[in-house]
């Protein structure tokens, strides 16, 4: 596996390991209730996994972006209420790249800064506006902003003392708090050549589709699990042909989603993946409604039950279908890149995919 | 289950591009009418210049004619060939699984008939499996074959036979000795028999649009030489369901309509239907992209020496219903009362899809029957 994904075999048994031990049912669900869940971040932490991606020299914790992305599918799989993006290939990236301290604590980031305005000063910048929906600013040590500034990217670093943040939630219970910049003063400097609003918008969507690519899975192993335990007119239900389409259905969106989430982490690892960022956005996406549809469908009343663990992944694809893109935005960018290719290199396209943009 | 993302290589690549090259050499745009995928036009001359270029079987050993190359090489070939609406037809059983199914159960001898006019491009093989009354329920069959001096008498019926009125060989699955009671899959036998044969004869079973592609082939005290036995007696079943899984989980289960998307870029460059052409093949490029990417590495695996029976289930499942979703796409979004006889390549083949891809999701095993395969693999997997 590894020399077929690049991705080091001890980062996926470690982080299984370590997330299958801390965030059981029970302490997923106590998480969304408290808002928070300090320990699972602490021994998340102890393993230096937050920092994958980002150099040591930078203050990270070495190791490739596809190592990362293989830890975000586990925390996807196991629904760790934790900030676990945003700490490292988004707002690690963003800071660290640019030259900032990496923080002890999480990190968070804005997810747009379409409602800031940003004034540079020197090596400061002064912020004003809000920004809605900002994953676990709540707990965050630092809060990275992108902004565009007569033309060139700039990333703050900004502490979340010096903002108004108002708790809110997504669909899972997860934070997704509104920040208010009143004036705040953060230091800031030049992004690198390759780091901008768009880059950073394909970045968050991979980050998402690895993720709902392991949140898709687990829901696909929960029902298969729950349908052939599930006995009715004297038999397990996942031998009725109605019931194994959905199983047949679930396992299929498990797959291309992974795939898809897989595939563009390589590109990604490699250089210009946008093409396949895009792609595997859409059909995360996509698979994230069929799968929902069909696992909650196979698990009947139960699944609909707080006591049952399957809400844990469902909610979670559902919001997270919508951040970083959702159908319209990525159909349209891939739709765009399909036409700009005419008949005669749509093919092309499709198996050499960003290759033939570039 | 698992699909490891898998790529190709530069040598791969070089392949694709020499198969590229040569389309567009034989078959420039606009000079022939693209078939819908697998169901394509009989074309001896365009299979005997694929085979030139050692494209037919091969994935057969050198020494029986073929080219020793790997399930991936022949994945980009058909995959190519497919796209660009080939008349691949001729030779399309044969290469798909005939040649494997000999190459692994039949004889010496079988080899040496069979193999090398294979991959020749020179013989058309046709399947019987289905009977009037047996369908989904196969192991049901009950087309005779009864011992005789040197070999056997044929009595029976079977059905959907596409291609048989054209073809050379018939690859059956028959009766070799009576049902058992609780076990029927013994006793069923595969049997290679001349489609020319005395007492062997094919009807037309008509398509719904008057095509003809099936045939009712009825045995009357048909015989067949025991040389022509293929593989174990009474091990039927399991040659025949090891021939199955070389037929799914390919590029023919999801690149069917690709030659009418294509179409329809072409002719709505610069109209007004650019725009709503725009929007339908966002999803289209990125579900393609992701079918391929599983579908290639079910080739990628099975070089490995796995068979990926679950795998290639799951992915000509969903690649079939991904043709009929297409369409569907495609009716939904363009407002144009088409036809089979329209002046426009795209109206003539988006209606030839519309009447002939409901086959699609039975054909080679209804999806019922994929999934059914498919839900008992996915069972034992971790939680």
């Amino acid at each position: 596996m590894t020399e077929a994904t690049g991705v080091d075999e001890l980062v996926t048994e470690t982080a299984d390991r370590l997330f299958t031990q801390v965030c059981d049912h029970e302490a997923v669900q106590n998480a969304e209730a408290a808002g928070a869940a300090p320990e699972i971040w602490s021994a998340f932490a102890e393993t230096g996994f937050p920092w994958i991606s980002i150099d040591e020299d930078r203050g990270g914790s070495g190791g490739t972006l596809l190592d990362a992305l293989e830890v975000l599918r586990l925390v996807g799989y196991h629904a760790a209420p934790i900030p676990a993006a945003e700490t490292g290939v988004l707002g690690g990236w963003l800071l660290a790249s640019s030259g900032h301290e990496i923080p002890a604590g999480p990190i968070t980031v804005l997810p747009n800064s379409n409602n800031i305005t940003a004034s540079v000063s020197g090596d400061q910048m002064t912020l004003a506006g809000t920004c809605a929906r900002v994953p676990w600013a709540r707990i965050a040590e630092r809060i990275a902003v992108l902004v565009e500034v007569d033309g060139q990217s700039m990333v703050g670093s900004v502490d979340p003392k010096d903002c108004a943040i108002r708790p809110m939630t997504n669909m899972a219970g997860e934070p997704r708090d509104t920040v208010c910049f009143d004036g705040a003063i953060a230091p800031a400097s030049p992004c690198v050549a390759g780091v901008n609003p768009e880059t950073f918008r394909f970045r968050g969507a991979l980050s998402r589709a690895a993720l709902m690519a392991g949140a898709i899975e687990k829901m696909s192993q929960l029902t298969v699990t729950y349908t052939n335990d599930r006995i009715q007119f004297g038999r397990p239900v996942a031998r009725f042909q109605a019931v194994q389409q959905h199983l047949v259905w679930g396992a299929q969106e498990a797959a291309l989603a992974r795939m898809a989430a897989e595939t563009a982490g390589r590109e990604a690892n490699r250089g210009s993946a946008f093409f396949e960022i895009a792609a595997a956005k859409l059909i995360t996406n996509q698979a994230a409604a069929r799968a929902t549809k069909a696992c909650h469908q196979a698990h009947g009343a139960m699944g609909m039950t707080q006591e049952y663990p399957l809400h844990h992944y469902s909610r979670r694809l559902w919001s997270w279908r919508k951040e970083y893109g959702g159908d319209a935005e990525w159909s349209k960018w891939l739709g765009d890149a399909a036409v700009s290719q005419g008949a005669e290199g749509l093919y092309a396209l499709v198996t050499g995919g960003s290759s033939v943009l570039r | 289950m698992r699909f490891t993302p898998t790529e190709l290589t530069e040598e791969e690549l070089d392949l694709q591009q020499q198969v590229r090259d040569f389309l567009q050499e034989e078959l420039p745009p606009g000079s022939h009418e693209p078939c819908l995928g697998m169901a394509a036009n009989k074309d001896k001359a365009f299979s005997l210049k694929m085979a030139e270029r050692g494209w037919v079987g091969m994935a057969l050993p050198k020494e029986w004619g073929g080219s020793d190359r790997t399930a991936v090489d022949r994945f980009i070939v058909v995959e190519e060939m497919l796209r660009w609406g080939a008349p691949v037809g001729h030779h399309w059983v044969a290469d798909r699984q005939t040649g494997n199914v000999i190459l692994k159960f039949g004889t010496e001898e079988q080899r040496e008939r069979f193999l090398p006019a294979i991959c020749r491009g020179e013989l058309g093989f046709s399947i019987g499996m289905s009977e009037p009354d047996s369908g989904s329920d196969l192991a049901s069959v009950s087309t005779k074959a009864e011992p005789t001096t040197d070999g056997w008498i044929i009595n029976g019926t079977k059905i959907w036979t596409s291609g048989a009125h054209e073809n050379d060989w018939f690859v059956c699955l028959l009766r070799t000795s009576p049902m058992e009671d609780g076990n029927k899959h013994a006793g069923l036998s595969q049997l290679l028999i001349d489609l020319k044969s005395p007492g062997l004869e094919i009807s037309p079973i008509p398509f719904l649009d008057g095509s003809h592609h099936f045939n009712e082939v009825t045995f009357n005290e048909v015989f067949v030489p025991d040389i022509n036995v293929l593989g174990d007696l009474g091990m039927g079943w399991h040659q025949n369901t090891t021939e199955m899984a070389y037929e799914r989980g390919g590029p023919d289960r999801w690149l069917s309509p690709f030659s009418t998307v294509e179409q329809l870029l072409r002719e709505a460059k610069g109209t007004e239907l650019e725009e709503t052409v725009s929007d339908l093949f966002g999803e289209l490029v990125a579900r393609w992209w992701g079918i391929r990417n599983l579908s290639l590495s079910v080739a990628r695996l099975i070089d490995t020496g796995e068979a990926p029976s679950i795998e290639s289930s799951l992915v000509k499942e969903m690649g079939t219903r991904y043709e009929q979703e297409v369409v569907e796409k495609l009716v939904h979004l363009i407002d144009i009362e088409y036809s089979p006889d329209s002046d426009s390549l795209f109206e003539r083949l988006l209606a030839q899809c519309v009447v002939t891809f409901p086959g699609n999701t039975i054909r080679g095993g209804t999806i019922e029957i994929l999934r059914s395969v498919a839900s008992k693999g996915l069972k034992g997997l971790p939680a």
